[in-house]
């Protein structure tokens, strides 16, 4: 690939970066295979987080997701991120500050301070919608850079919530992507990459931890993410997808925590679907740092190598 | 200011219209007497007499209470217009609707021989007719009136601006001022009314009009889209809160319906075009390619005692199966079929788009009765009629969109309607309730009331339904009765049993052991094993959110106007409601009827109403339907165009863009001029303002009146 | 927020009077949470759709449309020192179906941040404000994970604050604007000193 079709500015977060590289190295790479190009978003910043940020001073919040959103624009190319979270923050405020002046107005008052202002020339995607759609690469391109089909491997997907709920504030151009009750794009992402996707019981549930809850209430946040675990397992499946590595840090960190604190283990190995797309495009479990997972990948990965 | 009065004043229109009659001057010099003579074909020109008379308005600025008086200074709007030029007189009340608020207007009118009135009030929707009347009784030509909105579009929506309110209705009065300065006399047309009527829609309301009306001894069309007449309620089983089934009941008026001589019936008929206007609706009928006779049609082929009677050989042998919509897709149809057995027509109907035409019915029909036509077409029937009652009923909202319930999801998500055929002694299942999944007898069974309605989301409806809660207490009733045991779950927000003996039924009804809920449903998710049902909602009044595991749900979706109902309203001229249902003339004083004269509505179609409410207005419709033909003519307005014939290029374009046929050319003294049929003319004012030459005079909206009122507008009455 | 009877402690607590009297209602309190939360809390007519799709309220005493009715009666005070409060884990189920089209989702948010001016905030919100001033991030890197991104081909930090520490000042500066880093150690070394 000579030259890549698109480019983005690639905004890391905390998680995935800093807890998850893989995520980081997998997106960068799976994607430059399929046309995309992921720009370094030099001095970005947290998003900031939603629920910590959201809940203590909303207009910290807005000046703080817009700061990173003027280091785009200063760019000249839109944002590609790997987290809902980072979507709820950098998405949402892109659109409100786009259409509220009042909004906007109050945040370049703070900006000024720091010689930046937001003018509202980008667009925010998450990768996984930029995998789905075809104007950018769709399914069918995902499934043509497969070169280790995931065969045999039972997969179900945490949707989480802040990348598609709530679905009347989103403007996805998939339709698909709107539906918040049955969704089933990311299936057909999974199912692209070989792996037969499982559909599971109350999919759409949250993980818990979002809201500023797993560090208030940990036992509270835990019990949710137990809830869908419990699930899962009724299901059998051998691994659990995300594409929100706060959801993969509550599930894959969170299952220590659940041993821990209830007694009862899953063993349920959790990637984000950057990892697996590395994985079947023939990245080597090593180079995806999966082993940094606190749940082991090895039955998961022995399936499907 | 200054300025820009003198620029105004330099404009060709103005100039114009000093020149050409009708001007200004001519109509300054109108006599109270009569100008624009009845039926004279005379043009404006010859409008307005010789005797001069300046004119003399009476303004009056209406308090409504404290409607108006509440949001602007009444005082200051009167004295303001006491210092327009032209205005003789001003007066204020508190209700100028009202006799003494009337009588103030006769009176004025005797004592300062005023040429003009001006009522600052509400809607000339409202009270136009009224303040006409008035101004007649006080002597003047009661088109001498003209109307100031000052409320609906001032008051109620500058509330909180009590200067600004003040000063728009100064505006309002010096607008309305500077128009009847000019107005003048007009006399309304009157025209025979054709002594029949039209209804659309055969369901109860439609039927129940078609009765009424036939009655009263007026031949009465009744058109009904689908291939019989009874609508919704023929798909009902039982109706509250007495009980009666519904079949019983609506099965007689059916065959009073099929037998009446006023009713000429049309089934799987539809409205083509409408032309006219009240008392002459032209109306085209489209009756659809039905493939089959009836005895009549076969006698008019000279087939002697031929045409479908309903025996039900062709049925028998047609080899096309298709879902039945009667039975909401739960039983098959062939592709010749009726609904069921007790339909009125009982004449079968071919569905084209599945038929094979392999014939085989026409060998089964026989030589004898040679009563299907695998060839027909569609054909158009036109009849005349004095006035028209829309009754098109509804549908159902398509509650898949509310995904969280899983209906066409999950087997066992029903819609009420599918309850309805279930529960129905001669629906598919014979009257046993069954899970579509299994056809096990449900033990539990959870209703989801306002399932789409109140739902300001976009994906539903924002209105009531109305009659949910309540079939849903008798589908409680039901199974109660049916199943031993088995337990009804109504979730609910509110339990709205407003009519007559309603709240009894509900009394009667949580007696016998339905269980009620108050919480909507949040979601529904279904275990793929047992395919059983997981409720989940917050019991408001216990405080604690639930998991109702059931066997079968049954959603109370939200109804809509009928997917046809646009349609046929445009062709009627009927507005409808930001929801789709169609507007009445007023919500409380004139709910059956429509902004277009001669046009009504029953049931439904109007808004979502039970039974009884819909036999109640279809009866309104009937009667109100039925004035203009017993008082045998009626009176147009008089706002027609008419042309200045010697302006008139006869160019012909006017004759083109007239959206009433109203207008053609006739050859007049060697060449050729518009002529309007004052009858059809609705006063639009398309021609008028279309017309490259200024050669079309619009009756009551003058160029020289609309010119100056927005001179006045403008020029803050300095003309 | 009831009327005091005088009695001794232990009763005045047992036989405290539990109605709602009008002068607990404050009306700016419904105005500012339409303001913050950008949403339409006064529409609320309490169907329950919310708690009925909130994971948090099957584990707990937390029911959001009690929060609703509290935004819709301005009652401040037992809004904002309830410890539900904080259980929200913001996943939207309930703005996602609320059928009048609000999102009590924002609606809370708008509470924490009203309960956070009257310094009522669980430590833990704070510790990530610290965080983000200090490194940029919320959650930082370490040197575990330092030495795996090496391995993995990645450098050892993020081209994000980490790596370009020189973007900090200005985030300081977006903070200190809000004060919102003097108000967090604050409140931060009164409750651990």
């Amino acid at each position: 690939m000579s030259e890549s079709k698109h480019k983005f500015a690639f905004y890391l977060g905390c998680i995935a970066p800093n807890r998850y590289p893989g995520v980081e190295s997998a997106s960068i790479k799976a994607m430059k295979k399929l046309g995309v190009e992921l720009v370094p978003l030099k001095g970005a910043s947290c998003c900031p987080a939603p629920g910590a940020f959201g809940s203590i001073d909303l207009n910290v919040f807005y000046a703080m997701a817009a700061r990173n959103i003027v280091l785009a624009e200063q760019m000249k190319m839109d944002i590609a991120l790997v987290c809902n979270g980072c979507y709820k923050s950098i998405w949402e405020v892109n659109h409100k500050l786009k259409h509220n002046k009042d909004l906007r107005d109050n945040v370049n008052e703070v900006l000024k301070e720091v010689d930046m202002e937001y003018k509202g020339t980008i667009n925010v995607y998450h990768t996984a919608e930029l995998l789905y759609n075809d104007k950018f690469i769709g399914v069918d391109k995902v499934r043509d850079s497969v070169t280790n089909p995931l065969t045999g491997a039972r997969i179900a997907v945490h949707y989480g919530c802040h990348l598609v709920k709530p679905h009347k504030d989103r403007e996805f151009e998939q339709e698909a992507m709107l539906n918040t009750e049955h969704p089933t794009w990311m299936e057909e992402l999974v199912a692209a990459l070989g792996a037969t996707p499982v559909e599971y019981r109350n999919k759409m549930q949250c993980c818990g931890a979002g809201g500023g809850v797993r560090g208030y209430d940990i036992v509270h946040a835990l019990d949710i993410a137990n809830e869908k675990l419990i699930n899962l397992k009724e299901v059998q499946v051998d691994a659990l997808t995300d594409i929100c590595p706060f959801c993969q840090l509550q599930f894959d960190r969170g299952q220590i925590e659940i041993k821990e604190k209830f007694g009862v283990s899953y063993d349920l190995p959790v990637l984000h679907f950057a990892e697996l797309l590395g994985l079947a495009q023939g990245m080597s479990p090593q180079d995806l740092g999966l082993d940094l997972h606190g749940i082991s990948c090895e039955p998961f990965l022995q399936k499907v190598l | 200011m200054a300025e820009k009065k003198a620029t105004t004043k330099k404009t060709e229109t103005k100039k114009d219209t000093k020149k050409v009659a009708p001007v200004k001057d001519d109509v300054k010099k109108q006599a109270p007497a009569p100008a624009a003579k009845p039926k004279a074909a005379a043009a404006p020109a010859q409008v307005g007499s010789t005797i001069k008379q300046e004119p003399r308005i009476g303004v009056f600025v209406c308090h409504c209470g404290t409607n108006i008086a509440g949001s602007m200074d009444i005082p200051a709007v009167q004295e303001y217009a006491s210092t327009l030029p032209g205005v003789e007189y001003v007066d204020n009340y508190q209700y100028m609707c009202s006799t003494p608020g009337q009588s103030k207007i006769d009176k004025a009118i005797h004592d300062h021989k005023l040429t003009g009135i001006v009522v600052a009030a509400c809607s000339p929707r409202l009270h136009e007719p009224t303040f006409r009347t008035a101004t007649k009784e006080g002597g003047l030509n009661p088109f001498r009136f003209e109307m100031a909105n000052i409320r609906e579009q001032n008051s109620w929506v500058h509330m909180h601006d009590r200067e600004g309110s003040t000063d728009k209705a100064k505006d309002a009065v010096r607008i309305a001022v500077a128009k009847a300065k000019l107005l003048q006399d007009l006399y309304p047309k009157t025209v025979p009314v054709e002594k029949s009527a039209m209804v659309v829609g055969a369901g109860v309301a439609g039927m129940q009009a078609a009765l009424d009306l036939a009655a009263a001894g007026i031949k009465t069309y009744l058109v009904e889209a689908d291939t019989s007449i009874g609508g919704r309620m023929s798909q009902l089983d039982k109706t509250f809160p007495t009980l009666d089934c519904s079949q019983c009941i609506l099965t007689p008026k059916m065959v009073d319906v099929g037998r009446d001589q006023n009713i000429e019936l049309y089934t799987w008929s539809e409205i083509e075009a409408v032309e006219g206007y009240i008392g002459n609706f032209d109306v085209t009928i489209r009756k659809k390619a039905r493939g089959v006779l009836t005895p009549k049609e076969a006698a008019a082929r000279g087939i002697v005692g031929g045409g479908c009677n309903g025996c039900g050989d062709c049925d028998a042998v047609c080899p096309v199966v298709k879902p039945n919509d009667f039975e909401v897709g739960m039983k098959p149809r062939k592709a010749i079929y009726i609904n069921h057995p007790q339909v009125v027509p009982l004449i079968y109907t071919i569905d084209f788009n599945s038929c094979i035409k392999c014939g085989l019915c026409v060998t089964a029909c026989g030589s004898e009765k040679r009563a299907i036509d695998l060839e027909s077409k569609d054909e158009f029937i036109k009849v005349k009629v004095g006035t028209a009652i829309l009754a098109t009923g509804y549908d159902i909202f398509p509650i898949e969109k509310k995904e969280e319930w899983g209906y066409k999801k999950y087997e066992n998500v029903i819609t009420s309607l599918e309850f309805e055929r279930l529960i129905c002694a001669s629906g598919p299942t014979g009257g046993h309730l069954v899970r579509p999944s299994d056809g096990q007898t449900p033990k539990k069974v959870a209703f989801v009331l306002c399932a789409g309605s109140r739902d300001n989301t976009g994906t539903g409806k924002p209105y009531c339904s109305r009659f949910c809660c309540m079939y849903s207490l008798k589908h409680a009733h039901q199974i109660i009765e049916k199943i031993p045991g088995c337990v009804p779950y109504l979730f609910y927000m509110d339990i709205r049993s407003f009519g007559k003996m309603y709240e009894e039924f509900y009394y009667r009804i949580q007696d016998e052991g339905a269980k009620f809920i108050r919480g909507r449903v949040a979601n529904i998710l279904e275990d793929p094993k047992t395919k059983n049902l997981h409720v989940h909602a917050d019991d408001t009044l216990l405080d604690r959110p639930i998991d109702l595991d059931v066997d079968l749900v049954v959603l109370a979706a939200a109804i809509q106007p009928k997917a046809d109902t646009n349609r046929t309203r445009k062709l009627f001229g009927v507005s409808c409601s930001m929801d789709g249902w169609l507007l009445e003339a007023h919500p409380k004083l004139n709910p059956c009827g429509t902004t277009t004269a001669g046009v009504f509505l029953a049931g439904v179609c109007q808004a979502p109403k039970d039974i009884p409410d819909t036999v109640a207005s279809a009866e309104g419709a009937a009667s109100a339907a039925s004035i203009p033909i017993h008082k045998g003519e009626v009176e147009l307005e008089p706002y027609f165009a008419s042309c200045i014939e010697e302006r008139c290029a006869g160019c012909g374009m006017c004759v083109n863009l007239c959206p009433y046929s109203a207008l053609s050319l006739v050859e007049k003294e060697g060449r050729k001029v518009m002529q309007v049929t004052e009858a059809k003319c609705k006063g639009c004012g398309t021609c008028g303002g279309f017309c490259p030459g200024g050669a079309i005079w619009m009756n009551h909206f003058t160029t020289p009146q609309i010119v100056a009122q927005i001179d006045a507008f403008l020029l803050g009455g300095e003309q | 927020m009831a009327r005091s009877k005088g009695y001794p402690e232990a009763l005045e607590k047992k036989l405290h009077d539990q109605r709602y009297f009008a002068d607990e209602s404050n009306p700016a309190f419904t105005k500012d949470v339409k303001t913050i939360s950008r949403t339409i809390p006064q529409m609320c007519y309490q169907c329950g759709t919310c708690t009925g799709s909130c994971p948090s309220a099957p584990r707990s005493t937390y029911r959001i449309r009690k929060f609703m009715r509290r935004a819709v009666l301005g009652l401040e005070n037992e809004s904002l020192t309830d410890p539900d409060l904080w259980l929200c884990t913001t996943c939207y189920s309930c703005s996602d179906r609320c059928p009048r089209d609000i999102l009590p989702t924002d609606t809370i948010m708008a509470m924490r941040n009203l309960a956070f001016k009257k310094d009522i905030v669980p430590v833990n919100f704070l510790k990530t404000v610290q965080a983000i001033y200090s490194s940029g991030h919320g959650v930082p890197n370490n040197d575990v994970n330092r030495a795996a991104r090496e391995k993995i081909g990645l450098t050892r930090d993020p081209p994000t604050t980490h790596m370009y520490p020189e973007y900090i000042p200005a985030i300081r500066k977006i903070l200190d604007h809000y004060k919102l880093k003097a108000n967090a150690d604050r409140i931060v070394k009164e409750r651990e000193g």
